[in-house]
């Protein structure tokens, strides 16, 4: 059961996972403009909350998931409030389902598991908003963030990994 | 109080469909009344500006880096290409002299009443959504600093889109190539009246052309005085390809990066629905559909 496992680590860092998750939801709007990067950035909040699902489900909670999908929604600016925290949820779901596939794998087979997770939520998301709003709408915006997000997924994935270095390192 | 076993174990298990089921419910209510989260938004906002603020301020020390190396690259070429524009721009600079000269003549001549002062505000990107199905910007500045809703927003070039929601020291700006855009334009020099709908896309959509209207690429677009919001005349974009009903227009701010933005108040009202009158504090949704009903 993997609830019992959160007992090893002390109470303030609990949190490493909730509190890089909601970082990454807010870089997921700060500006980049580097020059060629174009109007979307890469889903950060999705790449944590399937980093820590992945290697610390315990300490992300479904709560955390939908908390970090809210702030996410509302930072957005979208009128769709909600969609990402029923993204996220869904996503944590099936990961939590197929758990075993990707513990004590080698980072391309996680990799590869991530991609699969971005492509069916970005596909969700554009079925969605399609639906929302009433009008088939073009697929390259959601197919263009999809790949950028999986392309700098080893880039949060690692920096993810360092926290959770520390994580274990303290406790 | 401890809680016992099985009563956690269900509280576990419905906890996913639960939260599933609020988050499907937010989605639904907020299709139903657009203006729902509003309040909410642009409170939290408010409140995380200055860390959005704090995290992009070394973006802008980074980008300034990639520019400089990407300039020291370019920087002969673009010598070369600054030279034969400013041959040309000194011939313009003649021709607008004359211009503004006749200009200043004519109107005194037919005693045309003097424009209205324009006060403009300028603010920078604090962030950006990013997102695959939303266009907007947040800038730092709101109501303290004079933005108001339904202002338009602008870089050096163009139009960038229009002020949706107003903090009290933020903003959120709908880009003109947002889903929720709609923006009343004009052809400049044939004054034929379309508006132009985003579509999620980089090169916003022209419809409601009275039919048989000739369309060509290369054709100015401007805004449309039609109602009220924006003056008409500001620089919008340019018809970047027609085929059939489809016409994409490419807007002349690079809305892919913005970094500074100006804020115009032409002291319109215009037709603005739900920020005309700003809705009293603490209502719910009865209070603003009485505001409508009026």
């Amino acid at each position: 059961m993997p609830f019992a496992l959160s007992r090893d680590v002390g109470y303030s860092l609990r949190f490493v996972p909730f509190v890089t998750t909601l970082l990454f939801a807010v870089f997921s709007v700060v500006p980049l403009n580097l020059p060629g990067f174009a109007v979307v950035t890469p889903a950060f909040a999705l790449m944590a909350v399937f980093h820590w699902t992945v290697y610390r489900p315990d300490l992300m909670p479904l709560s955390a998931v939908f908390v970090t999908g809210l702030l996410l929604d509302l930072l957005n600016g979208t009128p769709y409030v909600g969609l990402s925290a029923l993204a996220l949820l869904g996503g944590r779901t099936v990961v939590m389902g197929q758990r075993q596939f990707f513990v004590n794998r080698t980072f391309p087979v996680v990799w590869l598991g991530f991609c699969i997770v971005a492509a069916a939520t970005f596909a969700f998301f554009w079925i969605v908003v399609s639906i929302l709003h009433g009008a088939v709408l073009g697929l390259r915006p959601f197919v263009f963030q999809a790949v950028l997000t999986v392309a700098c997924y080893p880039v949060g994935s690692y920096i993810l990994a360092w926290a959770h270095r520390i994580l274990v390192a303290r406790t | 109080m401890r809680i016992t076993a099985p009563v956690k174990a269900a509280a576990q298990r419905l906890t996913l469909p639960f939260l599933i089921f609020v988050s499907a419910m937010l989605v639904v209510f907020g299709k139903t009344d657009a203006l729902l989260y509003d309040g909410l938004r642009v409170a939290m906002v408010d409140r995380i500006a200055p860390v959005l603020q704090a995290v992009s301020e070394p973006f802008v020390t980074v980008t300034g880096v990639f520019q400089a190396v990407a300039d020291a690259v370019a920087v002969h070429r673009e010598n070369v290409e600054l030279r034969e524009e400013n041959a040309r721009l000194l011939q313009w600079q003649e021709v607008a002299r004359s211009l503004a000269a006749e200009n200043a003549e004519l109107r005194e001549l037919a005693k045309l009443v003097p424009e209205d002062v324009v006060n403009s505000i300028a603010t920078r990107v604090i962030a950006d959504s990013g997102g695959a199905f939303a266009r907007n910007v947040l800038v730092n500045a709101g109501q303290n600093e004079g933005v108001q809703r339904g202002q338009a927003a602008m870089t050096g070039v163009g139009l960038v889109g229009r002020v949706a929601e107003v903090g009290s020291h933020t903003a959120r700006v709908l880009l003109l190539t947002d889903l929720n855009s709609h923006i009343p334009v004009e052809f400049e020099e044939s004054h034929v009246r379309a508006i132009l709908d985003g579509d999620n896309s980089e090169e916003p959509r022209l419809v409601y052309l009275p039919p048989k209207t000739e369309v060509k690429v290369g054709m100015r677009v401007v805004t449309g005085g039609s109602g009220g919001v924006f003056p008409p005349g500001l620089p919008v974009g340019v018809v970047s390809s027609v085929s059939g009903d489809l016409i994409r227009v490419e807007p002349y701010a690079e809305l892919a990066r913005l970094e500074l933005l100006r804020i115009v108040d032409f002291g319109l009202s215009g037709v603005l629905p739900q920020s005309a009158v700003p809705a009293p504090k603490a209502t719910g949704r009865g209070g603003r559909s009485a505001d409508a009903a009026r």
